[in-house]
């Protein structure tokens, strides 16, 4: 379960991107967060990895306090989620197989393992005839499927994505968006940071505007304006 | 971390050495002309040192006698000086020996002093020794009261504090040279694992989302720095092996007068110093160009 009380983020500059979020999402859920640019939609990611540390409030991850996490206990947190990026962010020198088995290798999986589970992965995002080809050999949407496996390669209870489909076109976008619902059923809770009105109005899932740093709705099956 | 084979951290810190190579090469450079001088350093004090101990200066009091004494005199004196307490060794040094002695160190212009052989200048003289520098002031009194038969008494404290001094002033400059050069090392060190940083910091952001520990992110350069120490230890060995041999031979013709540590005898320990030096400056400045990435 991820809770958000009361969770204030101020920048070093002084943006107060977050002004007291109060959030609840259950384990195996499917949330859609929406808001315009600069709402502070991805200070709620960067929250969540603990890469920003909150100015005031309470992050729980299944009890786990974030801002009482210790340095050397945030690399572990971390393995309870899978991060995926609008910008993919793969390795271009390394193969698809390269990649999702990195994120393996380095967590220290042994290789035995990796060999395993890497075809079993590509076969989920249906990439398992790609697992040879760079990065640049593939269209938007297998990048993002390549970036999807490999949030999914350490088997994390939460998925984590800010934008999935921001650089993707829209066909390929519904493509990517109902792996992340596949994903939702095989029990994993799914937050998807986005602002594609006809995406979220077609899937009908929870859905958590905010604005200007405030949860300024929250409703199921909600639509956004 | 028993999972992680430690060819992945050799292999990536050689990766970065190969993809810096100006950089790599400048900061084995560095770190060796600074292992150089920190050897030629201590081998010098190590020489001045041995020397020191060679010549006894710490520990030496001339006793010079008046002119045309009686052997009968002479004797009696020496009697007198080895029952000084705290007096060690005596040796007498007749005149004509004085004479030779001079003689020998004047090589080639030895003929000068022919004549004095027969008209001598010099009276006799002993040397002793002592071994209890506190007693000194106690021997010289006793050494001054035995009689009209004694003219001087030196000791050699001044030559032995000037050579202190000197030893103390080549270990300021030194010491000054060598933070210098350390400071510019570990500077340079950390440039040069900082490109290597910058060059994979993709790479590392995805290793900190996927939840990789600092120490497997950071374990490639700091290894990077550890080898280019290493690589710099080793040349700097050889370096200063060869240096030292050089200098040894020549001086080898000197050897009657200044005695030369021979290199055998510290070759390990300044393999190891070394080495340890080298690796030290090397992780320290890789792990300094790293804390930015490994903060959180
Ligand atoms: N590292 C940062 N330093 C300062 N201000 C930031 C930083 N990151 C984001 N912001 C600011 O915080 C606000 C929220 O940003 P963000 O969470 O990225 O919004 P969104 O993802 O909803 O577009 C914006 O005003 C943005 O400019
Ligand atoms: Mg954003």
């Amino acid at each position: 379960m991820i809770e958000f009380k009361n969770v204030v983020k101020t920048y070093k500059n002084g943006t107060v991107a977050l002004n007291g979020v109060n959030l609840q999402i259950e384990d195996g859920e499917f949330v859609f967060i929406v808001g315009q640019t600069g709402a502070g939609k991805t200070t709620i990611m960067k929250l969540l990895l603990r890469e920003e540390k909150t100015t005031s409030g309470k992050i729980l991850v299944d009890g786990i306090d974030l801002s009482k996490l210790s340095y050397f206990r945030v690399p572990y947190y971390r393995r309870r989620l899978g991060i995926v990026f609008q910008d993919f962010r793969l390795f271009r020198e390394k193969t698809v197989y390269e990649n999702v088995a990195f994120a393996m290798h380095a967590v220290g999986v042994p290789p035995k393992k990796i060999k395993k589970r890497v075809p079993a992965l590509l076969n989920t995002v249906s990439l398992g005839d790609k697992s040879t080809c760079k990065p640049d050999e593939l269209s938007g949407g297998e990048q993002q499927r390549v970036a999807l496996a490999r949030a999914l390669a350490n088997n994390p209870k939460i998925i984590i994505a800010d934008e999935p489909t921001g650089n993707i076109d829209p066909k390929m976008s519904l493509e990517i968006m109902n792996l992340l619902v596949k994903i939702n059923k095989l029990g994993k809770t799914v937050v998807v940071i986005t602002h594609e009105k006809s995406l979220v109005d077609y899937y009908q899932q929870r859905v958590v505007t905010i604005d200007h740093g405030l949860v300024s709705e929250d409703k199921v099956g909600g639509m956004f304006e | 971390m028993k999972q992680y084979k430690p060819s992945y951290f050799i292999g990536q810190a050689f990766r970065g050495i190969w993809r810096n190579g100006v950089m790599s090469f400048a900061s084995i450079a560095v770190l060796m002309s600074c292992l150089v001088v920190l050897g030629s350093f201590a081998l010098l004090v190590m020489n001045i040192n041995e020397n020191l101990n060679d010549l006894g200066l710490m520990n030496e009091v001339m006793v010079f006698l008046e002119f045309d004494l009686t052997e009968e005199q002479i004797q009696n004196v020496e009697r007198e000086i080895k029952s000084i307490p705290g007096v060690g060794d005596v040796e007498r040094i007749t005149a004509d020996e004085g004479i030779r002695s001079m003689m020998e160190k004047a090589g080639e212009n030895a003929y000068l002093y022919e004549d004095f052989l027969d008209d001598n200048p010099l009276s006799d003289s002993f040397r002793l020794t002592y071994v209890d520098g506190a007693k000194l002031i106690d021997i010289e009194y006793n050494l001054r009261h035995i009689g009209p038969e004694i003219r001087l008494v030196r000791d050699q404290r001044d030559l032995a504090a000037t050579m202190q001094s000197l030893k103390n002033g080549i270990m300021l400059i030194f010491s000054w040279f060598l933070i210098v050069l350390f400071i510019v090392s570990v500077f340079v060190i950390i440039n040069t694992v900082k490109l290597s940083v910058y060059s994979r910091k993709s790479e590392i952001i995805i290793m900190r989302y996927v939840g990789a520990t600092g120490l497997f992110i950071s374990l490639p350069f700091i290894i990077e720095g550890a080898l280019i120490g290493l690589v710099a230890s080793a040349i700097s060995f050889l370096a200063e092996n060869f240096l030292y041999g050089y200098i040894q031979t020549a001086l080898a013709d000197l050897t009657g007068i200044i005695s030369i540590v021979p290199i055998e005898t510290i070759r390990i320990p300044m393999l190891l110093a070394f080495i340890a030096v080298g690796v030290l400056t090397g992780i320290v400045g890789s792990t300094i160009s790293l804390s930015k990435y490994t903060r959180e």
